[in-house]
């Protein structure tokens, strides 16, 4: 074969040749897997909504989800309504856990569009949990998670999660030690808003003050922390109107 | 304002070296004398210059979610983002092919001097990441994604000049040999790195416009509450 | 092993040694810096490296005769780029929990000079055997500097290892920290880790002379 690998003609050929299996090969492993990882995804998402109220299989220090058996029965079980806040209209969904963060954020930058705030109400030992998820930026990438609160709006229990934050620095906000710390944190002061920041000077190792507004931030994750910070505080202010009508 | 505010925070806050630690391969290889990093340095800001801007178009008009409005309202709803790696190395790779030739037509010894490290380029993971932290931090405008270009590159120049320069200079210095070379400049980084994590503390402002949110959210919360609940009796009734 | 002649194994001793793609070739820094704050990291990313260095070495070995010159940056690119995003998308349907840990690490492996460098220095000029042990050599070489790191790392800065706390709890004082003990919280931080493998670069060069570079 005396081809001229050299020659512009066989460079095209060869780079076409090269794009058309490349993107055959990942176009059909893609489609063959998608549903596979559709369903990966769904069952994560609620095995974390669970894992904010409470519901989960944890052991001393590690985060452990409901079993993936199991969690379609435990989120209904659980799980009592799931409702989709627009402006002031809401709505019962029971696909609301479905609804793309991502892409709401992303429609609600075009004017006129109102973006759709999902809410899931759980209850569990006879106390009503409000569940909100949130997503903001870490220092990499995306983080996400979901927020759990009671009707007096005290945090009860936290999921977070991320896309690429450092391992053992910024991928820390996932571990035990920094979730574990908001339950019983509060982030409304009466009627004012105050979030709650990740902070270094918090001097409360144990998180042992509830009403500072304040978690003590991870050795070496600043940006996370404060990407973490402005997330919660975005977030749970545009879910405030609906939560102070249920605050008794 | 915002683009003279850019330009500086690329170059000496979000340094790509000092502060993300990115393109290290080359900059710890290429840096034993001034004239290569010189030459490195600058195909570098060059590279950098023209993918930045380019990948920000392909960004902003195929890759985006929703990106792809301008064919026609039904295709808003592609999202492309996941080839957004594919297709900005594919990018940063054609350029650096481009530059390779034109090196080596026209400077030989840079050529010869820089090795294996120019086609390296290609996986220099500051240029990658300069085309990531555009998309990540959503740069704006076509103009501010040049300039975020040629700032990122400028910092990156600057730092393995710097590091040249010292390198050259510590030739005559009494190093353990055992640490010559790139034992002392692995640890020589390490040092400059960290006496450049000064330059964090001039992020600070913008906290004061955050206490003026609160107050205003109050009132509106009062009246939407009113609203909501109102809205909720009568879904009830 | 008679497929193996002292050659080949000098591909898998030298990358331990004295040809180690980290300390001597200098390729593969960022990841090292990036991924080493805590060793179980350092051991999923040397497990994947290890993985596309030898598939893509050994494909690109078997397409040296046919890529053209002019794209052979693009077309090692897309082979490497197109090796981890199996990878993932494996990973993501059958092994949902691992490959959240992996995704993370996913444009760090395609931006690994290590896998280019050997793609340019090696598999365009040898056979696909010779080529793939060369890959998993270097893969090999490139994962013991990212444990002795990984491990320094994670033991001086946080005090454990592959999440275990090994010497004590810090919050409760148990353990070294009831003799005052602390963190080095610096240890977390990228310039340590140069330093890190500044100090292993000595120890290599000092053990072994031949490594010592001239004025």
């Amino acid at each position: 074969m005396a081809k001229n690998i050299e020659s512009n003609l066989y460079t095209m050929l060869f780079t076409t040749g090269m794009v058309v299996i490349v993107g055959a090969l990942l176009a059909f492993l893609s489609s063959s897997l998608k549903d596979k990882i559709t369903e990966n995804k769904r069952i994560e998402k609620q095995q974390n909504i669970l894992y904010a109220m409470g519901v989960n299989e944890n052991d001393k220090n590690s985060v452990i989800f409901v079993s993936k058996d199991k969690v379609a029965s435990e989120f209904s079980k659980y799980i009592t309504k799931q409702l989709v806040i627009t402006g002031t209209d809401v709505v019962e969904d029971d696909k609301a856990y479905l609804i793309d963060l991502k892409k709401e954020t992303a429609a609600a930058k075009i004017e006129g569009y109102t973006r759709r705030l999902p809410l899931f109400m759980g209850m569990k030992d006879n106390i009503q949990y409000y569940i909100i998820p949130v997503r903001g930026k870490g220092l990499w990438d995306a983080i996400w998670g979901y927020v759990a609160v009671d009707n007096q709006l005290v945090v009860q229990g936290v999921y977070f999660d991320h896309a690429g934050e450092t391992p053992g620095l910024g991928s820390n906000i996932k571990e035990r030690f920094f979730m574990d710390d908001f339950k019983g944190e509060h982030f409304l002061d009466g009627d004012l808003f105050k979030g709650i920041s990740v902070s270094k000077g918090n001097s409360d190792p144990k998180n042992l003050d509830k009403e500072d507004f304040e978690v003590d931030a991870i050795a070496g994750s600043t940006i996370t922390g404060d990407g973490l910070a402005a997330m919660l505080k975005k977030d749970l202010k545009m879910y405030l109107p609906y939560l102070k009508t249920i605050k008794q | 304002m915002e683009h003279l505010e850019l330009f500086f925070k690329a170059i000496f806050i979000d340094n790509m070296v000092f502060a993300t630690f990115l393109g290290m391969c080359s900059y710890l290889a290429v840096s034993k004398k001034v004239s290569t990093a010189v030459g490195l340095g600058v195909a570098v800001i060059f590279v950098m210059a023209i993918t930045v801007p380019l990948n920000w178009l392909l960004d902003t008009y195929i890759l985006k979610d929703g990106a792809l409005a301008w064919l026609g309202p039904e295709y808003a709803v592609y999202d492309l983002s996941f080839l957004s790696f594919i297709m900005f190395i594919a990018t940063i790779a054609t350029m650096v092919q481009l530059v390779e030739i034109i090196v080596e037509k026209f400077s030989p010894s840079l050529y010869n001097s820089l090795g294996i490290f120019l086609p390296l380029i290609a996986v220099n993971c500051a240029i990658l990441g300069g085309s990531l932290f555009m998309q990540s931090r959503e740069i704006q405008t076509l103009g501010l994604a040049f300039n975020y270009g040629v700032s990122s590159g400028i910092g990156w120049f600057l730092a393995i000049i710097a590091i040249a320069a010292i390198r050259e200079k510590i030739r005559y210095s009494n190093v353990p040999p055992p640490l010559r070379g790139l034992g002392i400049t692995f640890i020589i980084t390490g040092l400059m790195a960290i006496g450049f994590m000064s330059f964090g503390g001039m992020l600070t402002g913008g906290e004061e416009e955050e206490a003026k949110e609160t107050e205003t959210v109050k009132v509106e919360v009062v009246k939407e509450a009113i609203d909501v609940a109102n809205n909720e009796k009568e879904t009830k009734e | 092993m008679g497929l193996l002649s002292k050659k080949d194994l000098k591909l898998i001793t030298d990358p331990l040694a004295d040809n180690n793609p980290i300390t001597i070739q200098v390729l593969g820094i960022c990841s090292a810096l990036a991924i080493t704050a805590e060793l179980k990291a350092s051991i999923v990313m040397s497990v994947a490296v290890l993985f596309v260095m030898g598939l893509g070495n050994l494909t690109i070995s078997l397409m040296r005769n046919i890529i053209p010159p002019k794209i052979r940056i693009i077309a090692q690119l897309i082979v490497v780029a197109t090796l981890v995003i199996i990878v993932d998308l494996v990973l993501k349907a059958y092994a949902y929990e691992l490959s959240k840990t992996l995704s993370v690490f996913v444009g760090l492996i395609i931006t690994n000079c290590i896998i280019m460098g050997r793609f340019e220095a090696f598999a365009l000029a040898n056979g696909p055997l010779r080529s793939f042990i060369d890959g998993i050599g270097n893969a090999l070489g490139y994962a013991l500097i990212l444990i002795i790191v990984g491990f320094f790392r994670e033991l001086l800065g946080s005090g454990s290892l592959l999440g275990f706390k090994v010497l004590g709890d810090s919050i409760e004082k148990t353990g070294v920290y009831a003799y005052g003990y602390e963190n080095n919280g610096f240890m977390l931080l990228a310039p340590m880790a140069l330093i890190t493998v500044g100090i292993i670069i000595w120890i290599q060069r000092s053990r072994n002379e031949a490594l010592i570079e001239d004025n």
